[in-house]
């Protein structure tokens, strides 16, 4: 049934995974979740596009060759499964094991839907759920997959909103919270933003057992021009956010907000100055390994920004040139990557270099997740 | 040839300055700010003005020939909006002056929808200028008066029958003028963003070196040549003749879609010239390869020979169309690697193009 419709550069993107899968490319012994710290990120490698699965040391541990330019992941530790999406506006998805064992299902997006990079897998490991663009309605929507049926597409929820960005699942498991970012796009016209006087963006939250939105909350309207894009959950159980502005660069808004569930939205701004290094862009979000420290990347400005989750207040940043890729390291410590081949374990107290940046390396991209 | 001496004018000035310490001209600000963008932003601004006597003339007489006239203007200040276009920082997209002046595309069709609505209802609301900037942005520039003039009904204009419709579009010209007096305002010397732009310092807001100024102008240069080939031609010419979507390029109900691309993509190049960036010697390769592209791409699409609707599925003119493209694609790469890297920004894989 989904086969018929998977692009035929995905099948032989595949086809090469799966000739490669004994080989060098996909180390044998690689990536179940265990007490190892593993990261899985999107990434350009001498021309090719891939997803990797590298350790804290920066090592390859498992390679699998994309179609096209790769974003983020829908991630199953328990199960050892994940799914990796196309950046926006890409059709394709593809499900692999994270042991490299299983050959890799591709997941062609639904006619008239694209893939906005971003998904979850719900704690049972039954469905897959992946934020979407019905581009002729011009609205967001949840796309829903039945995994054990080969992810089957199910349905669809509507997000509530204009182009959902990064969605994850509340502590609940079944509550999903989702970034509308407000920007709407056509996949005919790229990545071409048609709606920047009008954008409206939100938080909405989505009982994934009933479609229904349970609770969204908005920005002051002066604020209708910041989209509201990453998230992470703190050891609280509270909802942290980037955002990326497209107003007037002069305006320096706040970029990092929380929302705790049944209030206003919450905006920090940090000390003077570090607006301006953040240059009205956040490109990822991270909670660390305790829950009490959030990392903020800005690859326009060369910084990732600490906050402390229990008061808002700034605890500083660190430097990293075209930084972007953020993910839980340990207790106040992330692990960051650069599009000129970066690997940094970074926090408030250090930063350390694990991997210099350096002509050659692969670029990474947007996202590193923690497995 | 003014254009010409200008440049050699300026060739000649760069190289009797004291070695810059870096590729970057220290005065790539200025440079750009009065060797092209008020240029640019007078010569909107004068067409603007052109655009409303044109109209008023034909609402105040209407025939075929101030009709022409009207049609003749509209194309005058497409032309002159392709030049400023190019300028997407500072002034032009505050306050959603770009959407207002150019809603494009319109993927759900909202400005005919809407347009119709307004001219249906004989809308007083719409009559007056400063009452129209309030409204959606679709119903007030360019794409709703190139409908005003070309769209369905537009023969009207030519006799009394038309009057609302002719002082709709007169308010959509005062409109757009207004907006052109405050963009050229703000380029003006002495005006806060002109002099942030052509005076980079240490501890300024907006632009702390000639590297930064440099990056926004590079920038502007990739995103337009992408929105050229990525929106205003790619969509409208399909993977095949059977593809072809003549309507989904802008403008072509007026048949202006290859004028308002091809000023656009010249003006990239005087971006270029007006940076000064040709007098490094290192950066002076990178800079000739780019204008050759953008005049390839430019001087291709100037031989096409059928309407714009018809052209996307002519097999000559597609042919030119997709030299065309692929010229841009070249530039677009000259920009984010030789010549960025020739000037020694670092636009990174991230930050050139995030998510």
């Amino acid at each position: 049934m989904r086969s018929t419709a998977i692009d035929r550069r995905t099948f032989l993107t595949l086809a090469g995974a799966a000739a490669l899968a004994p080989g060098a490319a996909v180390a044998p012994c690689a990536a179940v979740a265990g007490e190892e710290a593993l990261f899985i990120g999107a990434r350009l490698n001498g021309g090719a596009f891939e997803a990797a699965v590298i350790d804290a040391a920066g090592r390859d541990r498992l390679v699998l060759p994309l179609e096209a330019r790769g974003h983020s992941f829908a991630l199953d530790p328990a199960r050892g499964r994940a799914v990796a999406f196309a950046r926006s506006p890409g059709r394709f998805a593809v499900a692999f094991a994270l042991d490299g064992r299983a050959e890799p299902v591709a997941i062609a997006a639904e006619a008239g839907r694209h893939f906005f990079g971003h998904g979850v897998f719900t704690p049972d490991g039954r469905l897959m759920l992946a934020t979407e663009n019905d581009y002729e309605a011009g609205h967001g929507v949840t796309g829903v997959y039945d995994v054990a049926a080969g992810f089957r597409r199910i349905g669809e929820f509507t997000t509530g909103g204009v182009g959902p960005h990064e969605a994850i699942l509340m502590g609940d498991g079944r509550t999903l919270c989702i970034a509308n970012g407000g920007i709407q796009t056509h996949p005919d016209f790229e990545r071409v933003k048609l709606n920047l006087a009008t954008m409206e963006p939100s938080i909405a939250y989505l009982d994934v057992a009933t479609g229904d939105i349970v609770e969204k909350v908005g920005l002051a309207r002066a604020l209708h021009k910041l989209s509201i894009r990453h998230m992470a959950l703190d050891a609280a159980g509270h909802v942290w956010f980037g955002c990326q502005y497209e107003g007037d660069p002069a305006d320096r808004p706040p970029l990092v907000g929380r929302h705790r569930r049944g209030r206003e939205i919450e905006l920090f701004a940090g000390p003077e100055g570090l607006l301006r290094a953040l240059d009205n862009y956040v490109g990822s979000v991270a909670i660390d390994g305790a829950g009490a420290v959030l990392a903020t990347s800005s690859p326009h400005g060369g910084v990732i920004a600490f906050w402390d989750t229990a008061t808002g207040r700034s605890l500083g940043s660190r430097p990293l040139a075209d930084g972007c890729g953020v993910a839980p390291a340990g207790p106040a410590r992330h692990l960051a990557t650069s599009g000129r081949g970066a690997i940094v374990e970074t926090g408030p107290a250090s930063s350390r270099v694990v991997v210099a940046e350096g002509d050659g390396l692969p670029a990474w991209d947007n996202h590193l997740r923690r497995i | 040839m003014r254009r010409l001496v200008a440049s050699a004018a300026l060739f000649l000035a760069a190289l009797s300055l004291p070695a810059a310490a870096g590729p970057v001209p220290d005065d790539v600000g200025v440079n750009i700010a009065d060797g092209f963008a008020r240029p640019a932003a007078t010569a909107f601004m004068a067409a603007t003005g052109r655009m409303r006597a044109d109209l008023e003339a034909l609402c105040a007489a209407p025939d075929a020939a101030a009709l022409a006239g009207a049609r003749a203007g509209f194309a005058g200040l497409v032309s002159a909006w392709g030049g400023l276009s190019v300028l997407r920082f500072g002034p032009l997209p505050a306050e959603n002056r770009f959407e207002r002046v150019f809603f494009w595309p319109d993927t759900r069709g909202v400005i005919v929808r809407q347009v119709q609505a307004l001219l249906a209802e004989e809308d007083e609301t719409v009559l007056d200028a400063a009452a129209l900037a309030g409204k959606s942005v679709a119903v007030q520039g360019l794409p709703a008066l190139e409908y005003l003039l070309h769209g369905a009904g537009a023969e009207t204009l030519a006799a009394a029958e038309g009057g609302h419709r002719c002082r709709y579009g007169l308010a959509i010209a005062g409109n757009v003028e207004r907006i052109a007096g405050d963009v050229q305002a703000e380029w003006a010397a002495g005006a806060a963003f002109h002099d942030a732009f052509a005076d980079p310092r240490p501890g300024h807001e907006l632009y702390r070196s000639p590297k930064e100024v440099a990056a926004e102008a590079v920038k502007a240069m990739a995103t337009t040549v992408q929105f050229v080939r990525n929106a205003e031609l790619l969509p409208a010419l399909g993977d095949s003749v059977d593809a072809a979507r003549g309507k989904r390029a802008p403008l072509w109900r007026s048949d202006l879609t290859f004028a308002l691309v091809r000023a656009q993509i010249y003006a990239v190049a005087g971006l270029a010239d007006a940076s000064g960036f040709a007098a490094d010697e290192a950066v002076r390769r990178p800079v000739e390869t780019l204008r050759l592209d953008l005049v390839n791409a430019g001087d291709a699409l100037g031989k096409v020979a059928k309407p714009a609707e018809a052209a996307f599925a002519d097999p000559a003119d597609r042919d030119r169309i997709r030299y065309a493209a692929l010229a841009l694609d070249t530039a677009n790469k000259t920009l984010g690697g030789a010549l960025s890297a020739a000037l020694g920004l670092t636009m990174g894989f991230n930050a050139l193009d995030g998510d």
